[in-house]
């Protein structure tokens, strides 16, 4: 028999990844065989590039590092990157599934012990992290490796690091969305402390580069980090400082035939066997015992105010704007999935700063700060593009509505005035999310006030036309069918579809102005930008005359 | 106020009709109440009315317009509340009212006006500013029967309005749709329940397993016979408390 836990782990994670429809649509009915094509060849092809990414920056660091006696650079490179990211996904997973997801009502009347929903509903979370942590620490650990011959010792050091590693962010993340929950759930504005939190945690994350650079005593990240490189071992006390287990974990590995080595990982394996008690301890007393407090009815106490019949006067545009925008951002299905890419992109963006100005760092040929200005203000127009794809909003809008729809489908509107406004409302959250990222971003890198307003420009007519095609896409094949609202984002082909076209656009256009910069014809990428966003605009406004009102009649 | 001509309808994939050559007229300023067992097809029919659902074959008029030739005059006249009233859970009730009135642009006044009547009469107006998620089955019918008179439609249209409602929210329903056919309007409902088409309509029709058997009064019916000869009255017995075999 197997045992409960297992049984009810494989179930979570068969929900999770939507591996059961999977295998009923592709393996059993042979049905809609191309799309896991796709699905391969998109994911395949980000595979094959963070593995290169991988590759590549730990040869640059490693040569670095062995400049100034710190060759291990790049294991604790590698080990930061897997713990950040482990902590922004462990957060929203925890979140999503300890706190938004529908089962739990479900799974307590079961008779399952507390701490057996626990380490399942744990398990499907740790086992995404074990496979984004393969993608980065296997190139980086088997480079490494090889680069410095290393011998068995390294071998296992390696192996046990890669197993505890992802422990310690998972228990920050857990502690953080516990704070977090505590704040929402106190407050009458839940929606927009939701949304809040997450961009409080971008500002917790900008506010500790800050810390750093004020306690190092400058903001200039160049000079600042050729302090701490001249310092010996001043970029590992640095990163130490602010995230020790990565520290540990990469000395760990670097020193595994030394006694050093050893407590290094003793460190790293007795802190991950703390934070997991933490974690069980987080687990059954906060989040099973909030459940449960939960179901018996969130208004408790709280007086209800006196409705005023009161209301704005609007027109069927704005209302159904804002209707979009809202029922997109209170289900935390949706938001979490699709605003992550907000937060995530430019954190990813600045992290490779702290490898700067080392000798062949691959970032210097990239070289931010000094790009020409029209190079700025394209990049900026494909990031408002690729984003407004990654964000899910147009590309799911009537798969969203699910059995909801009825109520669209009966008001008296043309098609055309019910795309319009969804556009307008995938926008909206599309221009907030990108200026937000985009602003540090800018102030970094010293970019002009003029690249980067035209920048925006030209990415909102960009990312408008593509948006409407998204939405078209959606209204083509909209997935209504489903009871758990996560299905009909994640598992939503038409999502990963536009994601993956419109990544070929951009990878198109960067090609492009890669070649304008080669051939000295900058000048020409406003045209260029221009050019297809008429194409894809005209496009847009014939599928929207000639094809989306029977698509509209049809569904 | 409604035609049907000759209207088809075959779901993808089944092997019947759900709905089979069906004509229907409803009189603009009556009270239709479209009978049947389940499954019968009332819900089938009532959503190619509303524009829910292509018909295969056949005319669908509302109000002097065809649905699929001109599906936007047709809406406007109409007020529609479905079987399963699935509202957005995360809209608050009135934030879902306020989209009904912006879109179908009522004015500010007059919705007030509209708005305070019926939630009064619901019991809603505490709930109101709630998110709908926290209302029960009820209370989200009696939401959704607000927003589809809010435009004050000149067809109210409801597919089994009673099921589920305690008894005095089910007299309040009928009051309601009395109410609005005083006012020049007409009202459309179907039911699986004679004692409510009894109580309520001017006229009938009885749909089974997908074809109209028989349509007039109720005392047309009652005497007569449908149209392949034999008695109603044992269709009459399925559709009563005393058959024993509806379920609900
Ligand atoms: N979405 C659907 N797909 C396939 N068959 C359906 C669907 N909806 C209804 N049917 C079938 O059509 C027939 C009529 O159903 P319906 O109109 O819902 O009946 P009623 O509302 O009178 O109870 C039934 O046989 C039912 O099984
Ligand atoms: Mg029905």
């Amino acid at each position: 028999m197997k045992s409960r836990v297992i049984s009810l782990y494989s179930a979570m994670l068969n929900t999770h990844y939507g591996l059961s429809a999977g295998k009923y649509y592709y393996i059993k009915k042979k049905q809609r065989l191309w799309e896991p094509l796709v699905i391969v060849a998109s994911m395949g092809w980000l595979l094959v590039l963070a593995v290169w990414f991988a590759w590549m920056l730990t040869e640059q660091l490693f040569l670095g590092g062995l400049a100034f006696g710190q060759p291990h650079l790049a294991l604790i490179s590698g080990t930061l990157i897997v713990s950040v990211l482990g902590l922004f996904f462990g957060f929203f997973n925890v979140l999503s599934t300890f706190y938004f997801s529908n089962d739990l009502s479900i799974l307590l009347a079961w008779p399952l012990r507390s701490w057996e929903i626990l380490l399942a509903k744990l398990g499907v979370i740790v086992t995404g992290q074990y496979i984004l942590n393969a993608l980065f620490l296997l190139p980086i650990g088997i480079r490494y490796g090889l680069l410095a011959r290393v011998g068995v010792g390294y071998v296992v050091s390696a192996f046990v690091v890669f197993l505890v590693l992802p422990v310690i962010p998972l228990v920050i993340a857990s502690a953080l969305s516990v704070v977090l929950m505590r704040l929402v759930n106190l407050s009458r504005y839940r929606d927009k402390l939701t949304l809040i939190g997450g961009i409080l945690l971008l500002v917790i994350v900008f506010g500790g580069t800050y810390w750093l650079q004020q306690n190092v005593g400058t903001d200039d990240p160049s000079v600042l980090l050729e302090q701490l490189l001249s310092q010996a071992d001043g970029l590992v006390k640095a990163v130490g400082r602010v995230f020790p287990p990565s520290v540990w974990a990469a000395q760990a590995m670097a020193y595994a035939h030394t006694s050093q080595g050893w407590i290094n990982l003793l460190y790293l394996v007795a802190s991950s066997a703390l934070g997991l008690i933490v974690l069980y301890v987080l687990g059954e007393k906060v989040f099973l015992q909030g459940v449960i407090a939960g179901l018996e009815g969130s208004r408790g106490g709280k007086r209800r105010k006196k409705v005023v019949l009161e209301h704005v006067e609007r027109g069927a545009f704005l209302t159904l704007l804002s209707t979009e925008r809202k029922l997109f951002v209170r289900d935390p299905n949706f938001a979490l999935n699709g605003l992550i890419g907000y937060v995530l992109l430019p954190v990813m963006a600045l992290l490779p700063l702290f490898g700067q100005n080392l000798e062949g760092n691959p970032f210097e040929q990239l070289n931010f700060g000094e790009m020409d200005p029209l190079l700025v203000m394209g990049g900026i127009s494909l990031f408002f593009m690729v984003m407004i794809a990654m964000s899910m909003i147009p590309s799911t809008t009537f798969s969203r509505e699910g059995r909801y729809l009825w109520i669209v489908r009966t008001l008296p509107l043309s098609i055309g005035q019910i795309i319009r406004p969804r556009v307008a409302a995938a926008q909206v959250v599309n221009t907030v999310g990108c200026v937000l990222g985009l602003l540090p971003l800018s102030y970094l890198f010293g970019w002009g006030v003029l690249e980067v307003g035209f920048g925006i420009v030209f990415g909102l007519l960009l990312s408008s036309v593509v948006a409407y095609l998204l939405v078209i896409l959606d209204l083509s094949r909209p997935m209504l069918n489903w009871i758990n609202p996560i299905k009909a984002v994640k598992s939503n082909f038409n999502s990963i579809v536009g994601m993956f076209g419109t990544m070929v656009i951009a990878f198109l256009l960067g090609a492009l102005f890669f070649l304008n910069a080669r051939t000295a014809t900058l000048w020409l990428i406003p045209l260029e930008l221009l050019l297809v966003t008429g194409i894809l605009g005209g496009l847009a406004w014939f599928l929207t005359r000639n094809v989306a009102p029977k698509l509209w009649a049809k569904i | 106020m409604i035609r049907l001509q000759g209207v088809s309808k075959r779901y993808k994939g089944a092997s019947t009709y759900a709905v089979r050559d069906l004509d229907l007229e409803v009189r603009p300023g009556e009270i239709f109440g479209f009978l049947g067992p389940n499954g019968a097809g009332k819900t089938t029919t009532i959503k190619m009315i509303v524009g829910l659902l292509k018909a295969d074959q056949g005319k669908v008029l509302v109000n002097g317009h065809d649905l699929t030739l001109d599906p936007i005059a047709a809406k406007r006249s109409m007020g529609y509340v479905p079987d399963k009233p699935d509202l957005y859970p995360r809209l608050t009730g009135l934030e879902y009212l306020n989209l009904i009135g912006d879109v179908y642009g009522v004015d500010g006044p007059t919705r007030s006006k509209r708005l305070a009547h019926y939630l009064e009469m619901f019991q809603l107006t505490e709930a109101v500013g709630d998110l709908i998620q926290s209302f029960s089955r009820g209370m989200q019918q009696k939401l959704a029967l607000t927003g589809a008179l809010l435009h004050a439609p000149a067809l109210f249209i409801l597919d089994e309005p009673m099921v589920g409602l305690d008894p005095k929210s089910s007299h309040l329903f009928k009051e309601i749709m009395r109410e609005h056919v005083k006012q020049g309007n007409t009202v459309f409902f179907s039911t699986h329940v004679l004692e409510v088409a009894e109580q309520l309509c001017n006229r009938v029709g009885i749909i089974k397993q997908g074809e109209l058997i028989a349509c007039g009064t109720m005392e047309e019916l009652r005497t007569g016979r449908d149209r392949d000869g034999s008695s109603l009255e044992k269709l009459f017995l399925e559709l009563t408390d005393e058959g024993g075999s509806y379920e609900e």
